[in-house]
């Protein structure tokens, strides 16, 4: 009896130390729901507080017991009045001296006056607690977990009443401890009411249970968040998946997982991924291409992925992919004048009850962004700014990188990033193309323009100015035989109105320009003998050749004259004008040659 | 543009088998620079062998990819190396497309050559190569090979030494792009050869010869897979024969203008017996060091075999199964010529006709160019690719020389020279479609409307599927996406030991290197012949016996290609008979290929099967519980029994596999893919621990009983 005497008495002191240490609080009630029908256990705890102490406290210390305290990923505590929560109360990690496990201490709003009484709602998730047992099953087996926790609630106050309600996946349980005589009911174990439990008291829950739901772990996320002032903030997440459950012992096969609908109960096929509304223009690949297996629903207030790894995912099998998407800036993007504000969700939805051991999140801002500084809803490590180049970067952009390990849903929450932006700034990208466009030209320009030549070429430079010269020739000559057409019409208008006056006009006017034409074309073969060419001889026959035209149609001219003063008959002028026309057009052949010739 | 379908369709992802070896490497040059790429010994493939990737490989496709990334990632323009990669073969026929248009030009006029350009754009022997995606040597070395030629032509033109070094350089990108290099290190001899013999040598075509021999050799000997091999291997000996040749006539002439007629003559047959003698000699001693014997069994990268095989079709056929067993390596048939070509084949002789009837220089060398290549072409399918473009250039010819002459006469009085572009003249000539001359235009537009047709149909349905991704439709049109060959690749990078090996037929083994990243035996570049036929073995052996091998080899898991439940035709049962003929190649004792046929000498997998194949490896793989399969999929079909095979249409022999050393790995949805895993050795049974007693005085202890003492 002695030694247990001295415990009692120990722990007589014990509440007493603590009694007043913090200021007389005593667990009134409490009732404990621990739900362990997913892969996490979230325990949610309400209890009233009351104050029996002398003075009126402002915070109350939440404990985690030692052996689930490394797991915790998210505790919440608010104080629940008669309908409404107040919402979540501030929470600072804190010590306790001479006890082992996590200590929260928990900021009142208002302060709880001696004697009063608060109803609080306290929320835990703990990820990676449920232990699969055996570690390795074949295909065909269930998963079955192991919990191990805490019969009644660690708290450094004592408790007048508890109860603890324990919610499994499944109604099939191996064992369970049985303290209290608990009562089993379907899914649900219910333990207490335990009365008067004493600060700090621990006894091992453990419960062994089938749980097939999707034990999905993410290892690593690495979000990427850029900004871009043009309208876009593209996301990208590279996520890292693994399922943590029993790991799959034996063979995998095909045959039975396709046929037997119960084979294979605990992998994974496809789990849905929730992207915001505005989300556009979703990929999800991988290193080794797109995963075609997805499918993708755009609903009214979210865009749902059905992310389908390629393979489904047994225990112990990973995969890795890349999910990104486009949102409006307007959405997420505030600003005041040059000050501006990021309003992004820091992790959002993967799964449901989704774990993240480690999060790193990247948040690209525009080139020149200046004064940043970030509000982060819960604590987060923040790691020295990098430089981000992409297109049209000069001097690079500034990258906010931020991790954090264990997350869970309630991490979901928003990051706001200010940061200062000159708007000026903005037209720097398009000046640069503008630039780049400008110096490209130019230097055609000039390349174009100038000669670069090492040595000169007087060869190559007689053949181009032979080549202007023979390009004024051709249009010289094309010229001249353009002026016998046009003294054709003149000499057919001529026969029906039978008016001297024109014709004779006509034929001066063509004397006039043929000859200005004929002189300019000797004085450019002239100038094509100076340079030596041999083109100049051709110039000369074509010359020759253009003053026998030029004689024919004179001759036609004459032969008009006659025929319309009646000196030849009809007849005969056809006859001759057909002979004169042939000639014509033979000797045009021939210019026609040498001029191509040319 | 009409390269890009296979991305709409599908994804910008690589294709095929090599590509994902170039990519595979181009990436590791992208992400270590360039001389860790030269230096990179792949311990991941050819285990336990390995390869050295730099040493062997031609480097051009990797360096112009990993280049261009740099240069985009210097700008920042982030692009990723990937994108990059499947993009460069569109890119390249862009080029390849000027080049061919400045080659015509040079032989035959702008018109041709624009013609030409227009052909070599959309005709699917060049697509097959070059759409996006597929990043092949191919894809840039035909840009390559043109434009050496086009500057060829030039220097033998203009017998300019800049030309010859320009076409020296592009001859050196070519022989680091591609081993069809030999090809034009082979037809470029050969056309000053017969400019010698047609009497139009010329000091032009000495000095470009001259200049291209010596600084192309040279250049060429920079590439390290190619190293001493011009100036030691049979292949390249006619280019410096046909050198010394033109030194000698060069020498000749010279002496020619010095001497009396009388002293030449002798001098001349002095020489010309002494040539003889040495060439003789030469013959001999190159017979008996045995270098013409050596036989590479290098199907990628056209050496030795792949060479000898271009010389006769039947070479390959009979001696080495390997290259025979690519269907890439098969003669080509008329339909493949009228699929790939279309309606240039039946004007491409015509065009040839023009160019032979109005001969000079040049022309002489395109005609060799359209000679050689029609040949090689019809010696296997592969070489499709080098015909291609001179068939584009001589079709060009002739659609517009026949263009220009029933289109010049109308066109001739208004504007002078007439051989602009065609297409004008046509519209101008629509009007008066009565005239014969119209008529005529009319059929060769119709001609090559339906040439564009035939492309563009081609292209979609032929060439722009990426063959990772399968793609089929269902009666209301919509397609299905058969991803398996990636998710089980996927699936052995992500959940299988860093350093597996993972033994499959060579077809796979760029794709498990570049997609899932695993160690494998044997791969695309098959230049280890027993090493393949050792793994034929183990496919084709019984259980047992391939344990033994697979132990051997530290085979980790065993990857096969099954198609029997969807019907995909290309699986490895339909390719075991190569398995089989290889390995018995190399292990005629144990392996018959004989033994795999029925005794009516057919191959079946039903219950008539031979027992030997029913119970070899790859049959009890494949097969693994298919006989409990029940074809029921909304085939409304309830005969076909259980195990139904799909591809071959049969029941299978053999429905009760059970696996002793073996275990299934994975199994792809459709069950294209399936992965065995090979199992460690059973524990020994235990034995008892009794001590035993050892008679010290024994005097004859052999080694085996002392080594025993060691272990006790």
């Amino acid at each position: 009896m002695n030694p247990n005497l001295l415990l009692v008495s120990c722990a007589c002191l014990l509440v007493a130390l603590s009694g007043v240490s913090a200021g007389g609080l005593v667990n009134e009630e409490v009732k404990r729901t621990v739900d362990l029908s997913t892969h996490l256990a979230k325990i949610t705890t309400e209890l009233v507080l009351s104050n029996q102490g002398h003075s009126a406290v402002q915070s109350f210390i939440l404990s985690v017991e030692p052996d689930l305290a490394p797991h915790l990923a998210y505790i919440g505590a608010s104080v629940k009045g008669d309908g409404e929560d107040d919402g979540l109360l501030e929470i600072q990690q804190s010590d306790i001296h001479g006890h082992s496990g996590d200590f929260y201490k928990v900021h009142l709003a208002s302060s709880l006056a001696a004697g009063a009484q608060l109803k609080v709602k306290v929320e835990m998730t703990f990820s990676h607690v449920l232990k699969p047992f055996p570690t390795h099953i074949t295909q065909a087996e269930r998963q079955l977990v192991v919990f191990q926790g805490n019969h009644y609630l660690y708290s450094p106050y004592p408790t007048r009443s508890q109860t603890t309600r324990v919610r499994l996946a499944s109604k099939t349980v191996e064992t369970y401890t049985k303290l209290g005589n608990p009562s089993k009911n379907d899914e649900i174990i219910e333990y207490g009411p335990f009365r008067d439990v004493p600060p700090y008291s621990e006894d091992t829950m453990k419960i062994h249970y089938e749980n097939n739901t999707p034990f999905l772990t993410i290892g690593s996320l690495t979000r990427t968040i850029e900004v871009s002032h043009w309208g876009n903030i593209a996301v990208e997440e590279t996520i890292d998946l693994r399922h943590t459950g029993a790991v799959l012992r034996g063979a995998f096969s095909r045959y039975d997982y396709q046929r037997q609908s119960d084979s294979g109960i605990s992998s994974i096929k496809s789990f849905k991924t929730i992207l915001p509304a505005s989300a556009q223009d979703v990929y999800y690949r991988d290193e080794i291409g797109n995963i075609s297996t997805s499918h993708l629903q755009v609903l009214d207030d979210s865009v749902e992925v059905e992310v389908r790894p390629r393979f489904p995912l047994f225990g112990g099998w990973k995969t890795h992919y890349v999910i990104g998407y486009n949102l409006p800036s307007y959405e997420y993007l505030y600003t005041l004048g040059d000050q501006y504000a990021l309003k992004m969700r820091l992790v959002d939805h993967v799964y449901d009850d989704q774990v993240i051991d480690s999060l790193t999140v990247k948040i690209i801002l525009p080139e020149g962004a200046r004064n940043i500084h970030m509000d982060t809803p819960y604590k987060i490590d923040r790691l020295p700014n990098q430089l981000h180049y992409t297109y049209l970067d000069t001097f690079g952009r500034p990258v906010l990188v931020v991790t954090k390990d264990n997350l869970v849903e309630h991490h979901i929450q928003d990051v706001v990033v200010h940061y200062n932006f000159n708007k000026i700034l903005m037209l720097q990208e398009p000046l640069l193309v503008v630039g780049a466009f400008y110096i490209l030209f130019f230097t055609v320009i000039i390349y174009v323009r100038l000669d670069f030549a090492i040595t000169k070429d007087p060869a190559a430079e007689v053949r181009m100015k032979v080549a202007s010269i023979t390009e004024q020739v051709l249009t010289l000559v094309n010229k001249r035989l353009g002026l016998y057409r046009h003294m054709d019409e003149v000499v057919n208008r001529y026969k029906q109105s039978r008016d001297t006056g024109a014709l004779n006009s006509g034929r001066k006017t063509l004397e006039a320009d043929h000859r200005t034409l004929t002189n300019e074309i000797s004085s450019l073969q002239a100038r094509l003998k100076a340079e030596g060419s041999d083109l100049a001889e051709k110039v000369g026959e074509v010359q020759k050749v253009d003053s026998q035209v030029k004689e024919l149609v004179c001759r036609s001219c004459q032969e008009a004259e006659r025929l319309v003063a009646g000196k030849v008959k009809k007849e005969a002028y056809i006859e001759n004008e057909k002979n004169l026309s042939s000639k014509r057009q033979e000797f045009v052949g021939r210019i026609d040659s040498l001029l191509d010739a040319l | 543009s009409s390269r890009l379908f296979a991305v709409i369709r599908f994804e910008s992802i690589i294709h095929e088998f090599d590509p994902w070896f170039n990519y595979r490497s181009t990436h590791h040059l992208a992400s270590n620079g360039f001389y860790e790429f030269l230096n990179w010994f792949d311990e991941r493939a050819w285990y336990p062998l390995g390869r050295i990737v730099g040493g062997t490989v031609y480097p051009g496709l990797m360096v112009t990819a990993g280049l261009i990334h740099y240069v985009l990632n210097l700008l920042h323009v982030t692009v990723h190396i990937r994108d990059v990669c499947v993009f460069l073969a569109p890119v390249f026929s862009g080029l390849t497309s000027i080049s061919t248009f400045l080659l015509t030009r040079e032989l035959w006029n702008q018109g041709a050559g624009l013609l030409a350009a227009c052909f070599i754009a959309i005709v699917p022997g060049y697509i097959s190569r070059s759409v996006a995606g597929s990043f092949d040597n191919e894809g840039i070395a035909i840009f390559a090979l043109q434009f050496t030629y086009y500057l060829w032509v030039k220097s033998v033109k203009t017998g300019s030494v800049f030309w010859t070094i320009g076409c020296c350089i592009s001859y050196f990108y070519m022989v680091s792009a591609w081993g069809g290099y030999v090809f034009i290190i082979n037809l470029i001899p050969l056309h000053v050869f017969v400019l010698l013999l047609m009497q139009r040598y010329s000091r032009r075509v000495y000095i470009a010869y001259s200049t291209f021999y010596i600084v192309g050799l040279v250049l060429s000997m920079q590439v390290p897979f190619v190293g001493f091999q011009p100036i030691r291997t049979s292949e390249h000996m006619a280019a410096a024969g046909v050198f010394a040749l033109l030194q000698a006539y060069a020498f000749l002439l010279y002496l020619k203008d010095r001497l009396t007629k009388q002293e030449f003559q002798t001098l001349f047959f002095l020489g010309v017996s002494l040539a003889a003698g040495v060439v003789f000699l030469t013959v001999i001693y190159l017979t008996y060091t045995g270098e013409w014997a050596c036989i590479h069994v290098d199907f990628f990268f056209p050496r030795h075999t792949v060479f000898y095989s271009h010389l006769g079709p039947f070479y390959a056929k009979i001696h080495i199964p390997i290259i025979a067993s690519v269907s890439e390596h098969q003669p080509t048939t008329w339909v493949s010529f009228f699929f790939d070509l279309h309606i240039l084949v039946c004007t491409f002789p015509a065009g040839l006709w023009f160019c032979i009837k109005n001969i000079n220089d040049e022309r002489v060398f395109v005609a060799l160019y359209a000679i050689s290549a029609v040949y090689f072409a019809g010696v296997m399918v592969r070489l499709m690719l080098t015909l291609t473009p001179v068939v584009c250039m001589l079709s060009a010819v002739a659609f517009s020389s026949v263009f220009e002459h029933y289109m010049g006469d109308d066109t001739r009085r208004e504007k002078p020279p007439a051989e602009d572009s065609s297409d004008e003249d046509d519209k101008r000539n629509s009007g008066n479609l009565y005239d014969k001359v119209s008529l005529l235009t009319m059929l060769m537009l119709m001609l090559l409307m339906m040439f564009a047709v035939h492309c563009t149909w081609v292209t979609s349905n032929a060439y722009s599927s990426p063959s990772v991704v399968l793609a089929s439709y269902n009666h209301d049109g919509s397609r299905n996406i058969l991803d398996d060959f990636r998710e089980a690749y996927y699936w052995l990078r992500q959940n299988t030991d860093e350093h597996v090996r993972v033994m499959s037929w060579w077809d796979y083994g760029y794709q498990i290197a570049g997609m899932a990243n695993r160690t494998t035996l044997v791969d695309n570049n098959t230049w280890n012949n027993s090493h393949i036929a050792l793994v034929g073995k183990a496919m084709s052996s019984n259980e047992s016996a391939a344990y033994e091998i697979m132990r051997s080899l530290d085979v980790d898991y065993v990857l096969i290609i099954f198609g029997g439940v969807i019907g995909y035709s290309g699986d490895d049962i339909n390719k075991f008979l190569w398995m089989v003929r290889i390995a018995e190649g190399e292990h005629p004792k144990d392996i018959r290929e004989s033994d795999y046929f029925t005794p009516q000498g057919e191959f079946r997998v039903d219950k008539a099967g031979s027992p030997t194949l029913l119970n070899c490896l790859m049959y009890k793989m494949s097969y693994y519980r298919f006989g409990e399969m029940q074809e029921t999929e909304a085939k409304l079909d309830f005969r076909t029994p259980p195990g139904f095979d799909r591809t071959r249409n049969v029941e299978i022999g053999n429905k009760d596999i059970k696996f002793k050393h073996l275990e299934e790995a994975f199994t792809s949805e459709h069950w294209l893919v399936r992965i065995y895993k090979v199992k460690h050795l059973d524990n020994r049974e235990s034995l008892d621990h009794k001590l035993r007693s050892v008679v010290p005085k024994q005097k004859y202890t052999s080694k085996k009983v002392r080594k025993s003492y060691l272990f006790q």
